[in-house]
């Protein structure tokens, strides 16, 4: 068997595992972990009307990982009434960012101004971070849809970080450490971060160190937290798809490794 | 069905296409991709940057004192023309002296001081027993500093050290490529459960 024969049968053999786990309806348990639970009860017992800040710091080529962790978020705080401000450090982060938020708006009547704004999008994130802790208003005079900011109710109340409760960084890059670094460590806000799979490792130390308050990572964490939420939705869809996705691999890793050993040994028998 | 599904849905296609074989259909919509996402970012911070916090508040507004960062960012143009390169030093040296500014004390603070305090824990627990987790926090955090330690020889002490940190740095990357295998899993769930929910519409 040549070697686009193989890469292409690999492929085909993933492809058929993803597709067919989406088409037989199982219902995959998944177990709720410490750390999701505490992002989940923060937020749970947040009073009526606290502000939280949530910024859409991704590119568009993460969205299928992190839509459904934004999703379950908003929907979970427009549901206790908390108000959001949203905006983005990342350019293709801004629409995105803007399209989730007024669709779960939507969702539980919220109204723009009064229950929520999207500020949009600024470029330097450190010059913006800093910026936002003495005045929201001085980095975004107008809003992502043009209004002006000082008309608008929400940021009537809101000047700065001291008004704002939580910020949540919704990422698929280091920029949560950089909201650690600059409003954590200088304005003492408190963080927290939805994060695509690939960079929970990199932020597990400031989890640790308490920097970050907790982290949602993935489509497992998406999945973990709807469960608490009480509505599944992307991430649950997605976790049979993955385990057996996982499995497939891990199937392959020892298929590799059999056949890798096998022919040393004929190899150093001759 | 809605325009965008179909448009989102034939391009996905194309682009899954390569895993068969490179063909110029696949090459026609990576070009799209990356003139989309370059134009929108154009785009983006021509109106959120120049227009926004420029030339709107310094045309419309009279806000004068923004000539200073008008007249710095055009100087960066200067290095096009060998003769007045060294003009484009002024800005440069502008944007270094404030980001090194603001980036030390913050980084200093939350990367390496908040990181070390929050490294030493008591190895005992509040029953008097061990505890286990700020034992192996200690041994992983000393050899790993042993592997990347290269002024000293790795041999005796210092050589098992070094090869136990290498352990510790081994559990992390297989941690870390665990991870990211399964976050491109998540990407092809995610376009797997686009194309079957709203493209070809087989489950509901």
């Amino acid at each position: 068997m040549n070697r686009l024969t193989t890469r292409w049968l690999l492929f085909a053999g993933l492809a058929v595992v993803v597709v067919v786990s989406y088409l037989v309806n199982v219902d995959l348990t998944t177990t709720v972990s410490a750390r999701i639970d505490k992002a989940y009860r923060y937020l749970e017992e947040l009073p009526e009307g606290t502000v939280i800040m949530v910024s859409f710091d991704h590119e568009a080529s993460s969205l299928p990982e992190v839509r459904p962790l934004a999703l379950v978020l908003l929907r979970h705080a427009f549901r206790n009434d908390l108000r959001i401000i949203g905006l983005a450090l990342y350019a293709e982060g801004t629409s995105i960012g803007y399209q989730i938020l007024a669709e779960t708006a939507a969702e539980y009547d919220k109204v723009y101004g009064r229950d929520y704004v999207f500020l949009g999008f600024r470029p330097q994130h450190i010059a913006t971070i800093l910026g936002l802790g003495e005045s929201i208003i001085k980095v975004f005079p107008e809003d992502y849809l043009a209004h002006r900011c000082d008309t608008l109710p929400l940021l009537s109340e809101v000047m700065n970080y001291e008004e704002i409760d939580l910020v949540v960084s919704i990422a698929d890059s280091d920029r949560p450490t950089q909201w650690v670094e600059y409003a954590g460590a200088r304005y003492n806000q408190r963080i927290m971060a939805g994060l695509t799979a690939a960079m929970i490792t990199s932020h597990d130390p400031y989890v640790s160190s308490g920097q970050l308050y907790s982290v949602i990572g993935g489509l497992k964490g998406a999945a973990e937290y709807e469960n608490l939420y009480g509505v599944k939705g992307g991430g649950n869809r997605g976790m049979l798809a993955q385990s057996n996705a996982h499995l497939y691999i891990v199937a392959l890793i020892i298929l590799g490794n059999i056949v890798y050993f096998s022919a040393g040994r004929r190899k150093g028998g001759r | 069905m809605d325009i965008g599904v179909i448009i989102a849905g034939l391009l996905t296609l194309a682009v899954y296409s390569f895993l068969y074989r490179d063909n110029p259909l696949y090459r026609a919509v990576e070009s799209w991709l990356i003139g989309l996402t370059v134009g929108y970012a154009l785009v983006t911070l021509w109106q959120t940057t120049l227009m926004d916090m420029l030339l709107t508040p310094l045309l419309k507004q009279g806000r004068l004192i923004l000539v200073v960062p008008l007249v710095l960012g055009l100087l960066m143009f200067s290095r096009f023309t060998p003769r007045h390169s060294w003009l484009s030093r002024i800005p440069i040296a502008f944007m270094i002296g404030t980001g090194a500014g603001a980036a030390i004390p913050a980084m200093l603070y939350a990367r390496t001081l908040k990181q070390l305090s929050s490294s030493v824990m008591p190895l005992t627990g509040a029953g008097g027993g061990l505890n286990i987790e700020a034992i192996v926090v200690v041994v992983g955090l000393l050899t790993t500093l042993a592997y990347f330690y290269f002024s000293r020889e790795h041999k005796g002490l210092m050589g098992r050290a070094a090869g136990l940190g290498t352990y510790f740095l081994m559990i992390f990357f297989g941690a870390t490529f665990g991870f990211t295998v399964m976050s491109r899993m998540s990407t092809l769930i995610g376009r797997v459960d686009f194309l079957l929910t709203d493209f070809f519409r087989v489950i509901g």
